[in-house]
């Protein structure tokens, strides 16, 4: 079967977060040994690229577009350490005759883990990467090509002054010359390059001006790139600076913040309903638009909410695990099926749940699992919206249990022969059979890969003292000097009537705030009757997720 | 007390002096870091980011660009300077230090007490004197090489080294020569800017005809050809699924590989259709074939295609469509209906360079192409940066001579003419706001001054010898940097464009004024949704 390529963008600082991470799973999971005798199950010529330096050196990196503002990358150069040589300004020729002023901002050294990539035969320093990450290119592990890096100069990463936080100044930036033109280039670069070019994953920061930039990009691959699926990952971080208010002051400035956050949000939708295949918003916070909003607690993980660095690992683990869907080796099924399956009646919002890890006992067995499980197999991570259990599409991934874990041989199994699950011999049919009978009216899929999640450094140790070294869970606390190498994980995408609220409350939300309040909108170029104008189309795609309409 | 803090009690104002002191000394802040850059003699800049990524720069716009201008004020000029360079392509240094010598002066002024308001008024007599003047010293020229390449010299010898600008210049004047017809106005679009990370800068060249950077996907395909007819299109060639309602439930893999021969035998129909044209029209008679299509090719259509021999290339840029059909004649097909030799383009040599992981197709020998191509060339990444910020300027520059149908003397020759005959008229005008328009005529002998510090030489020296040459002089006289002594510009080709002087006067004196006569600035914002 040829390989049929994706290309992903990310759009925001948020998105690279979750990017990063998800790159780094991947590489992590890379297996070079080509003679063994379980090979890897993905295809990695899906997302990857086979390139070349001038030193004809092979390179393999992601067929990746990211952007972020300016002052976000850090230590990490813009064109990457992969093709070009860093230079070194004191030893430069110039070509100048009279005399150049070197203008040299302060030199940010690269912190412990980035040290250790460049140069890992020296001796390691001990050293907590958790306090060292500040922004997503401390703890990348992937390289990246040239041409991946975007970087928005207007705009200052983390500025008072002025913040990019507005949704039509994104959209107003992409209409700048220099950034479409070469940005659409870029995109057509990598398109050119693919023999089945089938679609784009774009991931981008929904509630900032990322999400007007990425609408914009949206609407322009829409025209120029008719009949390729786009995938939409609307993100939402879970926790902003101006959350820890102490002062009144700052308390009401969250607020508005707030809610133009959320008025970005809604503009975000809007569009995404109109030019994207199919979207899947992401938070671990449990609103998604709210500062007194609840995170998600997820069983044996610990994570910090406030930590970006942790909640974008939880988010990147269940990213790369239902796209597991399309870029399986033994797979036709394309990106474009998975936009159909997904969206039945027009329902272009889907929404994503996870198990992580998914607990198996150590020496347990999946059917013994399956029997014992209460309450739903996963936990919603779509922000303010529940799965519900019936009368759903849905796409379940499992990866991480092999098929020795399935069930007892018929020899040894004793209690398990009298279920009616012993006759399952793969664990999708097993799966597919218990969601059979869990959901009602749903139709389900399941697919599974036998090789977990590699959740080994830069991943962060998020997972409790119960968690074994690979995975499992094990009855006594695990050893302190053990990590955990790689975790089973499920992931579901579901399709169904709850979605439907999570528009309404978003509606109703809007509704209340007064958009002539805020005149940096008007001023950017929103108008009063476009916003009313979105709001009944957010009004109207609700209905299509009524029931009454179908079945 | 300001009125606005009787209803916004956390506003911050700053009144009257305070305000245009807090305008002014910004004006001089961002005029401190422009000033060194200014001409051919001034500095380059270095930009080191903290992750080790470099910018070299001398172009005042660049810079303004990549400076994070965070005061408000000193962003106001920086905007009025990219307006400037969106406008004309030069001359945003000289926006920047001008308001600033504007505001300085006019400080002087102020500070014994005279209303900013008369001030601005003699800015405004002085200015519309000022146009006056320099529709008098406009020199008309011819539109041939000769004309075009000494502005084009002038403006890329303050951004780029003298040998690398005299390349640059050449290229760019043969490159607006090339795509220029009749009299009607030059779209620079048709000139492709195509980088190539290889040799040196002095190796950047001209193409007449397209240069693309990425060349034929399949092994079999040939890398050279000569004579070949060239089909543009915007048709997919590739496989794409058509049907709306898959589902994923209950499809095997014999069912799908079916379907799909059914639908490819539609792209087939198509490329067949490319084939039997070729086979008609190069047979036996040494023609060749190449296919350049916007849309993708998959590997089966490029498969067949390169059984019969011929180049295809897809994803083309969009704009190269446009280009192609103007280089080397023929139309965009949009679908193969009815297609027939009077559609094609025709080209002497299409060539496949490979550099790295990087492919170029070259497109030559075109008979009168009205699309060409500026191949720049460079070492690494920030050369190539700055040559291609060069070559906008440059073809900016070319293109706005074309259009004034004039050029102004250069090396400060039009501020010393204008400071001359500004002088003259002050005492023309009745009332205090003369003293505006000696503010201004002083204020435009920044550009000369500036000149001749970044040259090494004594401002005030030079000053007086040009204002005694100038006096003596019916022709306006400009600076010689390397001697420091006068000259006479147009015998020594430097020329600037009119219109960028002229976008230079109207916007820096409004500007000027309009920051004069702040007399309050506040910063309020909404912090709650009840206050």
């Amino acid at each position: 079967m040829n390989t049929r390529e994706i290309l992903t963008l990310q759009f925001g600082h948020y998105s690279n977060f979750v990017g990063s991470h998800w790159w780094n799973v991947q590489e992590l999971g890379f297996e070079y040994n080509t003679n063994t005798d379980n090979p890897s199950e993905i295809n990695h010529d899906v997302f990857y690229r086979e390139g070349q330096t001038n030193k004809r050196e092979v390179t393999y990196t992601p067929r990746l577009l990211l952007t972020d503002l300016k002052g976000s990358l850090k230590s990490l150069p813009q064109q990457g350490y992969l093709y070009d040589p860093p230079v070194d300004p004191n030893k430069f020729e110039t070509c100048w005759h009279s005399e150049v002023a070197i203008e040299e901002e302060e030199k940010i050294a690269k912190n412990e883990y980035q040290k250790e990539i460049d140069n890992p035969a020296e001796p390691k320093i001990e050293y907590n990467l958790e306090d060292s990450v500040d922004v997503w290119s401390d703890f990348l592990y992937a390289r990246f090509h040239p041409r991946t890096v975007n970087v928005i100069n207007e705009y200052q990463h983390e500025s008072e002054e002025t913040p990019f936080n507005i949704f039509p100044v994104g959209q107003k930036l992409w209409e700048t010359d220099y950034f479409k033109e070469d940005y659409a280039d870029k995109i057509r670069s990598n398109v050119e390059e693919c023999d089945n070019f089938q679609g784009f994953q774009i991931l981008l920061d929904a509630n900032d001006a990322f999400g007007g930039l990425a609408m914009s990009c949206m609407e322009y691959i829409c025209d120029e790139y008719e009949n390729k699926s786009i995938f939409a990952l609307p993100l939402i971080p879970s926790y902003y600076k101006d959350y820890s208010y102490t002062t009144e002051e700052e308390s009401r400035k969250s607020g508005v913040n707030d809610q133009m956050r959320l008025i970005n949000l809604g503009l975000c939708y809007n569009m995404l309903i109109e030019n994207s295949s199919v979207f899947v918003p992401l938070s671990t916070s449990g609103v998604g638009w709210k500062t007194s909003s609840q995170p998600r607690s997820f069983n044996h993980v610990n994570y910090k909410p406030e930590s970006w660095y942790h909640s974008s690992a939880i988010l990147a683990s269940a990213l790369d695990t239902f796209t597991l869907k399309y870029r399986l080796k033994n797979t036709c099924y394309s990106l474009s099926d998975f936009a159909v399956d997904l969206t039945p009646y027009g329902r272009k919002a889907t929404a994503a749940s996870i198990c992580l890890p998914f607990s198996l006992n150590t020496g347990g067995y999946l059917i013994d699992c399956l029997d014992n499980w209460e309450g739903p197999l996963t936990q919603s991570i779509t922000p303010n919206c529940t799965i519900g259990s019936s009368r759903l599409m849905q796409l379940y991934t499992l990866r991480g249990v092999g098929a020795n874990q399935l069930k007892k041989p018929s020899s040894v199994a004793g209690k398990q022969l009298d279920m009616p699950a012993y006759r399952c011999n793969t664990i999708d049919e097993m799966l597919s059979m218990y969601l059979a009978y869990t959901c009602h009216a749903s139709a389900s899929n399941v697919t599974s890969v036998s090789k977990g999640l590699q959740v080994k450094k830069p991943f962060p140790d998020i997972f409790d003292k119960r968690v074994g070294r690979n995975g499992n869970i094990i009855a006594d606390d695990r050893n302190p000097d053990m990590s955990v190498q790689s975790v089973p994980i499920m992931t579901g995408l579901h399709s169904g009537s709850e979605i439907g609220n999570m528009i309404e409350s978003l509606h109703t939300a809007m509704n209340n705030i007064k958009i002539a309040r805020f005149q940096q909108y008007a001023s950017a170029g929103l108008e009063k009757d476009e916003y009313n104008e979105c709001l009944a189309k957010l009004f109207d795609f609700r209905e299509l997720y009524d029931d009454n309409y179908v079945l | 007390m300001a009125a606005i803090s009787l209803l916004n009690p956390k506003a911050e104002v700053a009144r009257a002096a305070q305000a245009l002191s807090v305008n002014i000394s910004a004006a001089k802040g961002i005029q401190d870091v422009m000033k060194t850059n200014l001409g051919p003699r001034g500095t380059m800049k270095m930009l080191v980011s903290g992750a080790g990524d470099i910018k070299i720069t001398k172009d005042g716009n660049v810079l303004l660009h990549e400076m994070q201008i965070q005061h408000p004020t000193a962003s106001l000029i920086a905007r009025a300077s990219t307006a400037q360079d969106d406008m004309t392509g030069d001359g945003t240094t000289s926006t920047v230090l001008v308001i600033g010598e504007l505001l300085k002066q006019a400080d002087s002024y102020i500070a014994d007490g005279l209303h900013p308001r008369l001030i601005t008024e003699g800015f405004d007599k002085a200015r519309a004197k000022t146009l006056e003047v320099l529709e008098s010293i406009k020199i008309p020229i011819e539109i041939n090489k000769e004309g075009l390449l000494d502005v084009a010299t002038t403006s890329l010898r303050t951004k780029v080294h003298h040998n690398l600008a005299d390349v640059l210049a050449d290229v760019c004047v043969e490159a607006i020569l090339a795509i220029r017809r009749d009299d009607k106005p030059v779209d620079l679009h048709m000139v492709e800017l195509m980088e190539m990370q290889h040799k040196t800068a002095t190796d950047t060249q001209l193409v007449k005809g397209l240069v693309m950077d990425h060349g034929a996907r399949h092994p079999d395909m040939p890398k050279r050809l000569e004579n070949a007819y060239i089909l543009t299109c915007n048709v997919s060639m590739e496989y794409e699924k058509s049907e709306v309602n898959s589902g994923f439930f209950y499809k095997t893999a014999e069912e799908r590989e079916k379907l799909v021969a059914a639908e490819r035998e539609f792209i087939e129909q198509r490329v067949k259709k490319v084939i039997e044209l070729k086979k008609k029209l190069c047979t036996g008679n040494g023609k060749n074939f190449v296919v350049i299509n916007q849309k993708g090719i998959d590997p089966m259509s490029l498969d067949m295609l390169a059984k019969e021999g011929i180049m295809a290339l897809r994803r083309a840029k969009r704009r190269n469509m446009e280009r192609l059909a103007l280089a080397c004649g023929g139309i965009a097909l949009n679908h193969f209906d009815d297609i027939q030799e009077s559609q094609l383009g025709f080209a002497g040599l299409v060539y496949e360079h490979v550099l790295g992981e990087n492919k170029y197709t070259f497109v030559e020998e075109c008979k009168n192409p009205q699309s060409v191509t500026i191949l720049m060339k460079g070492p690494n990444k920030h050369t190539l940066t700055q040559i291609k910020d060069a070559v906008r300027d440059g073809l900016r520059a070319c293109n706005n001579a074309i259009e004034d149908k004039a050029l102004i003397p250069g090396a400060g020759a039009f501020e010393i003419t204008a400071y001359k005959a500004l002088t003259a008229f002050k005492d023309t005008v009745k009332g205090k706001s003369r003293l505006g328009v000696a503010a201004y005529a002083e204020a435009l002998l920044v550009i000369p001054k500036v000149l001749a510090t970044n040259s090494g030489f004594d401002a005030q020296d030079t000053i007086v010898k040009l204002q005694e040459e100038s006096r003596l002089s019916d022709v306006p006289v400009g600076l010689d940097l390397a001697s420091g002594e006068p000259i006479i510009p147009k015998d020594n080709g430097i020329f600037d464009n009119y219109i960028v002087k002229k976008q230079i006067i109207n916007s820096c004196s409004v500007i000027a004024s309009n920051l004069l006569l702040v007399d309050e600035i506040m910063r309020a914002g909404m912090s709650s949704l009840k206050g």
